[in-house]
């Protein structure tokens, strides 16, 4: 299984066809949780608390946990001694972190599909790099979800350049110099969504005519408050063709959790693609499998060794859409993010 | 505060709001400072009259938690509460009350009012700065009927106030240095808060706190119990939970399953509940991650014994034995802790200071009443049957209200 497993990383990413994924990922989702259930005791206990039996189970049937958890719980299937890196994220609810804890091996198997998912959309050439960012203060081995995704993807380019200054606003010097480098050929922009939207693209736009057209925009990070300004996707790249010539603008989604794995969006259809490595389905308020509408993402991904992140069900509502006219022919299930399932009023007179 | 010093008449009896950036929802900017007679015919009246208005209100009728209070305020109610009140002191009210009401339970300040008034206060009222249509109604028929002139006289009695919370620190302070006794409803945070406000020598606080309860069903009894009687035991239950997404201070967390014959009460009661809730209870979608997460949480811990996930709008979880810690075991949108127990005695150690209500099942009020004259539980004010978890009564968290909010002229 492991070499297969190699192969496939080697291969084309998005290789599978529907009964290969499904055979292939069966299995070693089995393995996986079998795995993890071996190796945490904490996890094991929860999966026993779940039910499960460590016989095989179809990809629908295999106990997942939250996203929330790992905030709840230090979730590892390592030695502490063998924690390489750290990766911490807030999230929007509440104050508590997660954590998630990688080993060395795993961290470069992460990487490694990143890589492979990153330069089958995007080629493997290393090109110039703007990060829309302030450069991220790295202490040792611990990052938060911002920094990993930063430090993720400025493997994939040279001469990086943040952007962002520490008042957060966008350093135009730095910006200009870049651009008069640079752009005359192929380059990268990298960001988080909302601070691409709000302080790059305003700040410049009110600046000289830039001219983006070699650039290629890759942003992730969620939607929340632009969707509050009323700024689809649709929008969003409508914005950056109009004012920069900017065609090629790219939308991410991914879990921390799930760092290698992650799924870009199509040039085409503008839809998430799973890959070779992970899986998606989508849950209704009963948690039953859906085919169609909206409900729960749940993703399943075959890089998480060092922690039980394999399976995990999501606080986002999401959507599998199938786009038969996409010329692409996707293999991989394709879905669209709704965004963050929305809190309730809370009735009651507790926690006031 | 050097205008509040005039010398005048009016400004010795009367305390005004007018100099206060504030928004007076209901009642008058001038706020007697005297005081009433307890359980005044009078209030009860005026209390009977609102009654009347919220229930023919067609806009009211749309809000169960109006119609409960419009229930609440009738003379049929308010007399019968009265009927257990007997004193032969002289009483009057204590004077002027600041109330500060949570935030998320509408009705809340109203029953917060109706304590003043009955007690014979005047009551400046702090409502929720979020907007709730229901404190909306209530304001708009209060000014209706305090226009009647039988009823004029009560409006210098009540003013419903709202602040945003950012300056608390403005209005809270003078409202704090200005009143004979402060009601404050909340969280541990919120009355912490307050604390840091001065008040006057005499002056104190009346804190309804954050709380914790359980329920405790006798399976003896609920073992043979008939089906007519088992369909109203589950309403009851649902009612004191699900309607308020057993998140009411009095909405049971833990159920004690007492006696012998727990394992089949527990399947027959669970599933029994199961089966109305999905018909009747409308989860809310970032519920279900977030039980799903807590009982994640749950099966990792010591001291449970097992779970079970009867769908996601019931889960239950065993415990293994009786810990320190019972109080923070709490659950949300039907999610409940459960341990089998032969004796109550046994509960006695582990019943803290939070413990407020114990709703039970198939007991005689007499076992209740021997069990705390016998253990004297540090916690636990009020033990009432399933179903009436939520009534709230003039006697709560542990105050005799009447009396608590009122003073006693003494005769020789």
């Amino acid at each position: 299984m492991e070499k297969n497993y190699i192969k496939i990383i080697r291969e084309n990413p998005y290789s599978l066809d529907k009964n290969e994924k499904n055979t292939f990922f069966k299995k070693k989702m089995n393995d996986l949780t079998r795995y993890h259930y071996s190796k945490s005791n904490i996890y094991k206990k929860i999966l026993n608390g779940l039910d499960y039996k460590e016989k095989n189970f179809n990809l629908e049937q295999l106990p997942f946990i939250t996203t929330n958890l790992f905030k709840e719980l230090d979730l590892l299937s390592i030695e502490p001694k063998k924690v390489f890196k750290i990766l911490s994220s807030s999230g929007t609810s509440g104050s508590k972190t997660s954590k998630i804890y990688l080993d060395k091996e795993n961290s470069i198997v992460q990487r490694n599909v990143l890589n492979k998912i990153f330069e089958y959309n995007f080629g493997n050439k290393r090109m110039p790099m703007l990060i829309v960012s302030s450069n991220p203060n790295i202490s040792r081995n611990s990052f938060d979800a911002k920094t990993a995704a930063i430090l993720g993807f400025s493997m994939f380019g040279t001469n990086h350049t943040y952007i962002i200054n520490k008042k957060g606003e966008v350093d135009l010097n730095e910006f200009e110099k870049f651009i008069e480098k640079y752009s005359e050929k192929d380059f990268l922009i990298f960001g988080f969504t909302y601070e691409v939207f709000q302080t790059f693209f305003d700040k410049i736009k009110k600046n000289n005519k830039y001219d983006l057209r070699n650039g290629i925009l890759i942003h992730g990070g969620g939607w929340k408050k632009l969707k509050n300004k009323k700024i689809s996707n649709k929008k969003f790249k409508k914005n950056f063709l109009k004012e920069y010539n900017l065609t090629k603008v790219f939308n991410y989604y991914g879990l921390i959790e799930q760092i290698g794995s992650i799924f870009f969006e199509c040039p085409v259809c503008s839809l998430f693609v799973c890959s070779n490595f992970s899986e998606i389905f989508i849950r209704d308020k009963n948690l039953n499998i859906i085919k169609k509408g909206k409900g729960f993402v749940q993703l399943l991904s075959l890089l998480p060794k060092s922690y039980p992140g394999h399976n995990i069900l999501t606080e986002d509502i999401g959507e599998i859409v199938q786009n038969p006219n996409c010329k692409f022919d996707h293999k991989g299930k394709c879905f669209k993010i709704h965004g963050r399932v929305q809190n309730s009023v809370i009735r009651g007179c507790s926690d006031v | 505060m050097e205008e509040f010093k005039i010398q005048s008449l009016e400004v010795v009896a009367m305390f005004s709001l007018s100099n206060l950036n504030l928004k007076i929802l209901a009642g008058s900017s001038k706020i007697n400072k005297t005081a009433l007679k307890p359980l005044d015919e009078n209030v009860c009246e005026f209390l009977n009259f609102f009654s009347q208005k919220l229930v023919s209100n067609k806009d009211a009728r749309k809000y169960s938690d109006l119609i409960a209070l419009s229930f609440w305020c009738s003379k049929k109610n308010i007399n019968k509460l009265k009927e257990r009140f007997s004193f032969n002191e002289k009483r009057l009210g204590r004077g002027l009350i600041f109330h500060v009401t949570p935030s998320n339970v509408p009705t809340n300040f109203f029953y917060s009012l109706i304590f003043g008034i009955l007690s014979g206060n005047s009551n400046i009222v702090k409502v929720p700065s979020n907007d709730f249509p229901q404190i909306d109604l209530i304001c708009k028929i209060l000014n209706e009927i305090l226009k009647i002139k039988k009823f004029n006289y009560f409006k210098n009695y009540i003013c419903i106030v709202k602040y945003k919370d950012e300056n608390l620190n403005d209005s809270t302070k003078i409202l704090s240095e200005n009143c004979d006794l402060r009601v404050i409803w909340g969280g541990d945070n919120t009355i912490n808060q307050l604390r840091d406000y001065k008040m006057l020598p005499h002056a104190n606080d009346i804190t309804f706190g954050d709380r914790y309860s359980l329920s405790i069903i006798n399976s003896k009894i609920f073992d043979k119990i008939s089906k007519k009687k088992l369909s109203s035991l589950i309403k009851n239950f649902y009612n004191d939970t699900y309607l308020v997404d057993q998140n009411a201070c009095s909405s049971p967390h833990l159920i004690l399953w007492y006696g012998k014959k727990f394992k089949s009460a527990k399947i027959k009661f669970w599933n029994e509940l199961n089966k109305k809730i999905l018909k009747e209870y409308q989860l809310p979608m970032n519920a279900i991650t977030e039980k799903y997460n807590k009982y994640c949480t749950d099966l990792t811990k010591k001291y449970i014994k097992k779970g079970k996930i009867f769908s996601q709008s019931l889960y239950t979880v065993e415990l293994n034995k009786l810990y320190l810690d019972l109080e923070n075991l709490r659950g949300k949108w039907g999610y409940f802790y459960e341990i089998n127990i032969d004796n109550i005695d046994e509960m006695t150690n582990y019943i803290t200071k939070k413990f407020q209500t114990l709703t039970y099942f198939g007991f005689n009020k007499i076992f209740f009443e021997k069990y705390i004259e016998n253990n004297k539980p540090l916690g636990i004010d009020r033990i009432v049957p399933i179903g009436k978890g939520l009534n709230i009564d003039l006697f709560w968290d542990g105050y005799d209200v009447i009396k608590t909010l009122s003073r006693v002229v003494h005769f020789e």
